[in-house]
């Protein structure tokens, strides 16, 4: 019994986990201590609790947790309106309670909850997940995510909402919805950003649009129709683009050239590559990154942390980062397929997903791939909240593995 | 699909993008590594912080009262500092090489990279040692910054207050995060007050620094800079020559003196003392003057003017002859009949003097105390109160400098509180009535209360600042002070200033200091104490017909007003006015007193 009870800990997730919390505590430590803060004391300390917190997670049958995932979201939604009447106002946006000294941000939770019911939602059913390719069920999973995002959109917290946008695909892909569907979602985004580029950009973008549809040999007039969309999508990107808040257009331009805004947007940009690009094949070494020690970064602990660790540790530091978060993700993918528990397969495809967009725009964003979303690195970035919150996420991850055979 | 092929799916997608970054970072730290070290090494922005000067201070005719000069500050950059040369520097610099090291690691807010501030106002010779062996001793440096400079032969130290290094208690106490360690802050009296104005704005100046954190050259030729802006300056009602001359008649002594205008409430001259030398305060705070001050029985760090709650004595008797009448207890020609004592219930309170039937002009000129025995009982404490607080007594006048004492105006809550209810006899208002007892009043109330006798009525909250002059615009603005009149009719203020003149000008307590080329009026007064010698008032104002200034000096222990306060009050109402004065030089011929 007592071996059993270790036995179905998720190991790769613990050890990867523990090795990810490290590199990052280490970063922090770095990037704060000639500032004389008290980030890094905190840090480690809620890294405790939340290690023990998934812990306990990874032990809860997933029975429980389906059955209790409905109520979770409607108090998650609860918070999220509370947030914009009580919230407190951090850089113009009313994401946080105040509690006793530390911001509790409530996105963070409910991102949790809202994989959790729309798990429960697809995998509610009697044999096999509901049928996604429905226009009807399509729907009333979106509205899963919709509804706290325009919540979200409210405080307004644009990359947050980023986020909870981009769990919808990989989770009802898994439930079974079509590639031909997911092609006609993602191909509008493919040709605006096209159209974003410029003419030419724009009509390759439609050819490449219109091969691929060929290639699924739908009906023609289907065809014809999702290619008449795009086209439209990609005419009105400009429209758009202007709806947009000034500081938001300023970001996506100093994407593409960082340097018309070298003290504005483009400044983080521009010195967290040269941050990492200095940091060469092996790094200038702990706490030696001038670029880091100099605060040429502000606030680099929470949303650029990365760039310490390819300052100071290098190529090999920055790719073995990359390598653990991609280890994590593919064990809860892993975890996912392995699971007979449809509800847990599903949650875990969900939080690999958030993991996932985390890491590519946060990393993105400081190697200069991405524009400047301000999300945290998951498990490295100070923060409390989205700290905890990942730590939860991998704690299910884990029961899902311990769990996997159980239906 | 079936699920093991979605599983591969994902799987590519992911690496797909893995491979992307991992192009990128190759691209980034393999490839680019020189251009983006060099870029590292010399393309820095560091942000330099511009501290202004702080406003200065004027006099009311535009002389310099608290002014700027430079100073040298000696800095170290920790990540420069060679530890070798530790025990040279910390023996220059006087500091324990324990304590440098302490200072050096303990600075909050800046980084290895960047200067430290060690040690402020340091002698040119250790600046000149530091310039000569600046190659050996690298890391160190100093910098040129504005400290307070008092180019006058007078102190003025609870007017003008310190400017001095934040600690680390205000720095945590501060609202917002202006103030950084290093920082220069306003702690107490005008300094503090006007904070906000003198302050200024702080600059930033954005500098290319290399590897090192060694300035290369500006950024963008300086385009992006903000500079600082300066801290207004405050242009104050105090006449520096009559400060001047205030202060060296209060020398040695301990007491104090405010002056004002009474059509305005303009501070003249302020003086408390025994006081200190605020430039000790200008570069840091010294804790070991600090406490010295703080602990010196004479308590120089106490300001006389507006903390001390002594009993009025005699001066109060205008306010008593004030509130008799508006109460209709007295006309400004009734008389009443003072033999040399009264008695109430079983006590006799004594008087220096019989004078048989008296008006309240002839009562306040000999400061008879039985007619105002007998007032004090007629008047009752509900009055007493109600007409005390018309004189702004029991409130804080608004002075513009911090931590003014209300005093003590007693009310019949009060008393009920003090003694119990019912347990306090009328006795109590007997002595009330001469200005004994139960009330406290500072000297800032006592000028206040007789400049709006002096102007009849008009109340004006005494200030320093009467304008601030924009640095930026460099227009003055007006300062805003109230002013509120206390509703009498005429004849009542005539019948009490009356008494006033005479007690210079007639047969009054004051008649040694009357003046031939200026009509002096006052009052002595003697606070009772029973914990040593009396203290000694004079309230006053002049001219009589056309008054320019109103004055109280107190003097702690000093004996009768007339002996002490009285003299010292007159040389600097005929002062002020630009008379030849009484020749006082150092001490103050004290002339024979009378009781009052």
């Amino acid at each position: 019994m007592k071996k059993n009870f270790f036995e179905g800990i998720d190991l790769v997730l613990l050890i990867i986990t523990l090795a990810i919390l490290t590199a990052g505590l280490l970063a922090i430590f770095s990037a704060t201590y000639t500032s004389g803060t008290d980030y890094f004391s905190k840090q480690i300390t809620f890294a405790l609790f939340g290690i023990l917190i998934m812990l306990v997670i990874s032990y809860i049958p997933p029975r429980i947790i389906a059955k209790s995932s409905y109520y979770f979201y409607i108090l998650a939604l609860i918070l999220l309106v509370l947030v914009l009447f009580f919230g407190k106002k951090i850089s113009g946006s009313k994401s946080w309670f105040s509690v006793g000294g530390f911001g509790i941000q409530p996105s963070e939770f409910a991102k949790i909850a809202t994989i959790l019911a729309l798990s429960n939602f697809l995998s509610s059913t009697d044999d096999g997940f509901r049928n996604v390719n429905k226009p009807v069920e399509f729907l009333k999973a979106c509205a899963f995510v919709i509804m706290p995002v325009v919540l979200i959109m409210r405080q307004p917290d644009m990359g947050t909402s980023l986020v909870f946008l981009s769990m919808i695909l990989p989770v009802l892909f898994w439930a079974g919805l079509s590639p031909y569907v997911i092609f006609v979602i993602v191909s509008p985004a493919v040709v605006a950003f096209g159209a974003f580029l410029g003419m030419n950009y724009f009509i390759a973008a439609l050819i490449l649009v219109a091969l691929i549809l060929l290639m699924f040999k739908r009906n023609i007039f289907l065809t014809a129709g999702i290619l008449v969309m795009n086209f439209v999508i990609g005419f009105s990107v400009d429209t758009l683009y202007k709806k947009l808040q000034p500081y938001q257009q300023n970001r996506i331009k100093a994407v593409f050239d960082p340097s018309t805004d070298p003290l504005g947007s483009g400044y983080n940009v521009i010195q967290s590559k040269v941050a990492i690009g200095s940091g060469g094949f092996t790094g200038k070494g702990f706490l030696q990154g001038t670029q880091t020690q100099l605060k040429f970064i502000p606030e680099q602990w929470t949303d650029f942390i990365y760039c310490m660790i390819g300052e100071e540790f290098g190529f090999i530091g920055s790719v073995a980062i990359l390598i653990l978060y991609m280890i994590i993700i593919f064990q809860l993918v892993n975890n996912s397929y392995l699971s007979k528990n449809r509800f847990l397969s599903v949650a875990c495809i969900g939080f690999s997903s958030i993991i996932f967009f985390h890491l590519v725009i946060n990393v993105g964003m400081t190697i200069g791939l991405m524009p400047v979303i301000g999300i945290p690195l998951p498990l490295m970035s100070y923060g409390i909240s989205s700290l905890l919150s990942f730590l939860v996420m991998i704690g299910i991850g884990m029961s899902a593995y311990r769990y996997r055979n159980q239906y | 699909m079936e699920p093991e092929k979605r599983k591969y799916a994902i799987y590519a997608f992911c690496l797909i993008v893995f491979f992307a970054f991992v192009i990128r970072l190759a691209y980034l730290q393999l490839f680019s590594t020189e251009e983006l070290t060099k870029e590292s090494n010399k393309n820095s922005v560091k942000t330099i912080t511009l501290t202004p000067p702080r406003g200065l201070m004027y006099d009311r005719n535009g002389k310099i009262l608290v002014d700027n000069k430079p100073s040298y500050t000696v800095t170290i950059t920790p990540s420069q500092f060679d530890k070798n040369n530790l025990n040279e520097i910390s023996s220059v610099l006087e500091i324990q090489p324990e304590i440098l090291m302490e200072n050096i690691k303990s600075i909050k807010g800046t980084n290895k990279f960047n200067p430290a501030k060690i040690k402020r106002d340091v002698d040119f010779k250790v600046i000149s040692f530091i310039a000569e062996n600046k190659e050996r001793l690298s890391g160190v440096d100093y910098q040129i910054e504005a400290i307070r400079y008092y180019p006058n032969n007078f102190h003025a130290a609870h007017s003008f207050g310190y400017a001095s290094e934040i600690t680390p208690k205000q720095l945590e106490k501060q609202m917002g995060d202006y103030y950084n360690q290093g920082d220069v802050v306003g702690s107490s009296g005008l300094e503090l007050n006007y904070e906000n104005y003198l302050k200024g704005v702080k600059g930033y100046k954005f500098i290319t620094v290399d590897v090192k954190g060694r300035e290369i050259g500006g950024l963008n030729e300086g385009k992006n800079d903000i500079p600082p802006v300066n801290g207004s300056d405050l242009i104050l009602s105090m006449d520096k020559d009559l400060q001047e001359y205030a202060e060296k008649l209060m020398n040695d002594k301990r007491g104090a003196i405010i002056a004002v205008d009474p059509h305005n409430g303009e501070i003249l001259c302020f003086v408390s003392k025994p006081d200190f030398d605020v430039s000790v305060f200008a570069g840091k705070l010294d804790q070991k003057v600090y406490s010295a001050l703080a602990n010196d029985p004479d308590k120089p760090l106490f300001n006389r003017v507006t903390q001390t709650k002594y009993p009025p004595g005699s001066t109060w008797k205008m306010m008593m002859s004030l509130s008799a009448m508006a109460a209709d207890i007295i006309t400004p020609v009734s008389t009443i009949a003072c033999g040399g004592s009264f008695t109430f219930g079983n006590r006799t309170f004594e008087d220096h003097g019989a004078y048989g039937n008296i008006n309240v002009t002839r009562a306040i000129e000999v400061s008879a105390n039985v007619f105002y025995y007998k007032l004090g009982l007629q008047l009752g404490i509900d009055n007493y109160n109600k007409y005390g607080k018309m004189f702004g007594f029991g409130m804080k006048t608004g002075i513009d400098i911090p931590n003014e004492t209300s005093g003590l105006l007693p009310s019949r809550e009060y008393l009920d509180k003090r003694y119990g209810e019912n347990k306090w006899t009328q006795g109590l208002m007997v002595s009330l009535g001469i200005g004994q007892g139960e009330l406290g009043v500072s000297p800032v109330q006592m000028v206040a209360y007789t400049a709006s006798i002096a102007m009849n009525g008009l109340y004006c909250q005494p200030h320093f600042v009467s304008k601030i002059k924009n640095s930026i615009t460099n227009a003055e603005e007006f300062v805003k002070f109230e002013q509120r009149r206390i509703d009498m009719p005429q004849k009542y203020y005539d019948a009490v200033k009356k008494g006033m003149y005479l007690v210079v000008n007639g047969s009054g307590t004051a008649q040694a200091v009357k003046n031939s080329e200026f009509v002096l009026s006052g009052k002595t007064g003697t606070a009772q104490n029973s914990s040593g010698n009396n203290h000694s008032w004079f309230v006053g104002f002049a001219p009589f017909d056309d008054p320019k200034i109103a004055i109280c000096v107190l003097g702690e222990n000093a004996g009768w007003g007339a002996t002490f306060a009285a003299p010292i009050a007159a040389a600097l109402m005929v002062r002020y006015l630009g008379g030849s004065g009484y020749e006082v030089e150092g001490d103050l011929k004290i002339v024979n007193g009378v009781p009052d």
